[in-house]
């Protein structure tokens, strides 16, 4: 019995989570954990501030990688046997539909919250200073996630998968001068082939999710040390205060250390003096504050149990498309590229210079810079209106797009309204 | 609101919990598994005591698959036609039934889809069968079905399926190749035909579309041949046997099947009679083939044909380099010859040629092999319709030489011409000469020429 005990004391040092320290070491003595604060903002935790949006894409790329884990073991990256390996994932494989539909809506899901997350980190203006380079950071997260998804679309080696590449990779060949030579890096070779084949599916299980969790370490880690969740706009004090003091002011006094007292523990905030990078904590904020055991874990779990059960159910009811077997000889008509590059195919087919290049660049490159662009120090929305406005016509004009390439897209490109049927676009 | 959470993270959990367990009650009970049962419950009543009976229904369900590299292909047919290779389900109800007359065809050799279509790898009916969005090769109708044999079969007769040979004999000779490419061979006016039964378009979509090319596909180039509709339907069993998948060395040695009236083909063709006989009729350099079979083993025969020199030292027959299944053949045909049929060989045999004729007869096997026939016909009338073209058809070759010298001729079927067109605003006519000189050699191309020069009717003289 004894041992016991002392096996379990061994593993979990803390003291009972009835007493406040109990609740405190939780997360500080946990590795997983401690990238909680011990306390949490009440009103920074709630639905309508973030809708979890962060959380729920992290989510999904773990479901992505247990599942994606899962399919590495039944998938052989080169053709026919790719598509082969589909087949017998959808005809033999216990519960390998279950499996590859979970991975294809997560993946959808991860691409869809990973820029709605950016909206709302974009709407409640919690890119400003201090966070400014957390957005960046989310900016790259947002790129790595589409490539990720871009490169995951090839692997089934289906006409679908074969020809979105294709039409994928020659929007990319319009860039000037490197273009062409990006593309045969990308695939090995002038067109989608074997070589490509395997280029995709390593980038896709080793090279991207790589950067993703590294960049996701440094994105979590930023939130918080930029002072955590950022206050909802509703809790923004009056204007006159503006905020709290940010960042590292000029006139920083000297790093001094202090004396040592014998019964405190050294952290660097008992020798380190000075005004703080990240946003403090007022007095009457403090009150506002609670042990993020249980308030915010309960609360991240309900949203991961959420996510899970979501796609689940999806996966339990909805097939992830799976069509013939990748032929070169035989161009779809309209041959699309992934979804979430409609918008840009939908360009290309009015300018190629515009939609492969000029848009492209210009989105990634305004993404990268609106927080040192945007000058305005407020968060309220009434002091925002016009960036609000142009930030909402950039989604929507996205969106319609998108929606107009996936949809009213028919044979040769021609605008075709989805509720009409084209007969024998084919023979 | 916290206890809420609690209780919601809790009842979300359970939902996960029985959405995988959905997912694997849903992945444990697929319909080839019914299948199997009402399959075991079959094979039980035929058991004699309860004790048997049990050990079958006890039997665990299992996926089968036949693997077939050779093919590309995994079979997972007899997953649910459990019978198929078991006579004693002869009368069986479906899927279980005995597959009767399958000759050395056995599924466990040959899967099942080579000939059937449908989709080997799938373990429920409507995938299997191939009747769903995104599989091009439903199963193959009853009708149809003997096409698969040209998919291995590909020269030489099959027996029992004369559609193909004749379908083979009707392309070669009414100038398909003049249009489409086939294993490399032929215009590019058309699709290439090479993988065309890999396409699998429906067999009725086929033969409607060699009764009226140009009501199935509105704007085709095609001519309308004014096929028969047996001719229609040998046509499409030759499309449907067209394949450019790779098969492995045992099933690409069968295509040609060594059946005694092929040897006799060869026999013909190869002029054994120049020396020897067959029980007295024929020549006499060479031993008498009557009862040859019978003196020697077939290993020796087949030693003889390969290598004549190695068996008898100072041999005078040459060597065929004739392929396996030929010499087959050959032999096949040698073990039942008699001196009634080699007297017949022997009277059909025609006249000797002379070295002009010879040149103008290749240059009229070259006019048909590469499909000059399809537009020009094939006693060099012309005639098939080319809208907005001069004339409105493809012209007659017989007078040529009134308005062509034959270096003219020849520069043309070297390079091609687009024809004059009727009316510059109309659209471009759909048929054009197309350049030969990358597919026939000078020599070929001059002795079509030779073949025209021989058949001009000369307008001028009749004037």
């Amino acid at each position: 019995m004894n041992l016991i005990r002392e096996i379990w004391q061994s593993i979990v040092r803390r003291d009972p989570l009835s007493t406040d320290k109990g609740k405190s070491e939780l997360v500080f003595l946990n590795v997983w954990l401690h990238i909680h604060p011990a306390k949490v903002k009440k009103e920074n935790m709630k639905f309508r501030h973030t809708y979890y949006l962060g959380f729920i894409t992290f989510f999904l790329f773990l479901i992505l990688l247990t599942t994606g884990i899962a399919l590495m073991c039944y998938y052989r990256p080169y053709p026919p046997q790719a598509y082969q390996d589909m087949k017998d994932l959808q005809f033999v494989v216990f519960m390998g539909p279950f499996l590859r539909n979970m991975h294809r809506w997560a993946a959808h899901g991860m691409v869809i919250c990973v820029f709605l997350h950016m909206c709302r980190v974009f709407y409640t203006g919690s890119y400003k200073k201090p966070r400014q380079f957390n957005w960046v950071i989310g900016v790259l997260l947002l790129l790595v996630t589409l490539s990720l998804s871009f490169t995951g679309y090839l692997l089934p080696w289906d006409q679908l998968a074969y020809w979105a590449i294709t039409v994928g990779t020659n929007i990319g060949s319009y860039a000037p001068l490197i273009g062409g030579q990006l593309r045969e890096l990308l695939l090995g070779g002038h067109s989608v082939g074997e070589a490509a084949l395997i280029r995709f599916y390593v980038l896709h299980v080793a090279v991207l999710p790589a950067i993703l969790i590294l960049l996701t370490i440094v994105h979590f880690w930023r939130v918080r040390k930029d002072g955590g969740l950022s206050r909802p706009i509703w809790k923004l004090k009056p204007k006159t205060e503006a905020l709290v003091t940010i960042g590292v002011p000029a006139e920083v006094a000297p790093m001094q250390a202090a004396a040592a007292s014998k019964d405190k523990t050294y952290g660097l905030m008992e020798v380190v003096t000075g005004k703080p990078i990240f946003e403090t904590v007022t007095p009457e904020e403090e009150e506002d504050t609670v042990f993020s055991y249980p308030y915010a874990f309960v609360r991240e779990a309900v949203v991961l149990m959420a996510t899970v059960t979501t796609i689940m159910t999806m996966s339990l009811f909805l097939n992830a498309p799976l069509e013939e077997l990748a032929n070169p000889a035989k161009t779809p008509n309209p041959a699309k590229a992934p979804w979430y590059f409609l918008g840009l195919q939908e360009l290309v087919s009015h300018s190629a210079l515009l939609g492969g290049v000029v848009a492209p660049a210009l989105m990634v490159l305004a993404l990268l810079a609106i927080p040192y662009l945007d000058r305005n120090p407020s968060r309220r929305l009434a002091d925002r209106k016009l960036i609000l406005w142009l930030f909402t016509i950039f989604v929507v004009a996205n969106l319609v797009l998108i929606v107009v390439g996936t949809f009213f897209r028919g044979p040769g490109w021609a605008l075709v309204p989805p509720w009409v049927h084209v007969v024998g676009g084919a023979e | 609101m916290e206890r809420k959470l609690q209780i919601t993270f809790f009842a979300l959990s359970l939902l996960a919990l029985a959405l995988i367990l959905a997912a694997a009650w849903q992945a444990n009970t697929p319909s080839w598994k019914t299948y199997q049962r009402s399959f075991l419950q079959l094979e039980a009543q035929g058991e004699p005591n309860a004790v048997a009976k049990a050990a079958v229904l006890g039997t665990p369900p299992e996926i089968h698959q036949v693997l077939l590299p050779g093919l590309q292909r995994v079979d997972r047919c007899t997953t649910c036609h459990l019978g198929v290779e078991d006579p004693t389900m002869k009368n069986a109800p479906e899927p279980f039934r005995y597959h009767a007359g399958l000759g050395p065809h056995i599924p466990s050799r040959f899967g099942c889809t080579i000939c059937h279509g449908g989709q080997g790898l799938a373990t429920d009916k409507e995938g299997a069968h191939g009747k769903v969005e995104f599989w091009p090769n439903p199963l193959l109708s009853k009708d149809y079905i003997r096409a698969s044999c040209g998919r291995c079969h590909k020269e030489g007769e099959v027996p029992d399926v004369p559609e193909l040979t004749e379908g083979r004999h009707l392309f070669e000779t009414q100038g398909c190749r003049g249009c489409h490419k086939l294993n490399g061979v032929g215009g590019s006016i058309g699709p290439d035909l090479t993988g065309e039964g890999a396409n699998r378009r429906s067999p009725d979509w086929l033969e409607r579309h060699f009764l009226a090319p140009n009501v199935i596909s509105t704007g085709s180039a095609m001519p309308n041949f004014h096929f028969t509709k047996e001719q229609a339907r040998d046509l499409t069993y030759y499309m449907l046997s067209l394949t450019n998948e790779e098969m492995g060395s045992y099933f690409s040695s069968v295509r040609l099947i060594p059946s005694p009236e092929y040897g006799r083909q060869l026999f013909v063709e190869k002029n054994c009679l120049v020396c020897h006989a067959v029980g007295g009729a024929g020549a006499k350099t060479a031993p008498d083939l009557l009862g040859v079979t019978k003196r020697h083993s077939i290993e020796w025969l087949d030693e003889q044909l390969v290598n004549p020199e190695l068996v008898y030292p100072g041999s005078s027959m040459p060597e065929y380099d004739l392929e396996a299944n030929a010499r087959k053949a050959l032999v096949a045909f040698m073990a039942t010859a008699t001196p009634e049929d080699v007297q017949l060989i022997l009277s059909k045999k025609p006249r000797a040629l002379t070295p002009e004729d010879v040149a103008i007869e290749a240059g009229k096997q070259n006019f048909s092999r590469f499909g000059c026939v399809g537009c020009h016909g094939t006693e060099l009338q012309g005639g098939v319709a080319n809208p907005n073209a001069q004339g409105g058809e493809v012209p007659s070759l017989l007078h040529l030489s009134d308005d062509y010298t034959k270096d003219e001729v020849i520069a043309i079927i070297r390079n091609g011409r687009v024809p004059p067109i009727d009316n510059a605003a109309g659209p471009t006519p759909p048929l054009y000469m197309p350049s030969w000189k990358k597919v026939l050699s000078d020599e070929d191309i001059n002795r079509i020429a030779d073949y025209l020069w021989s058949k001009q009717q000369k307008a001028k003289d009749a004037w």
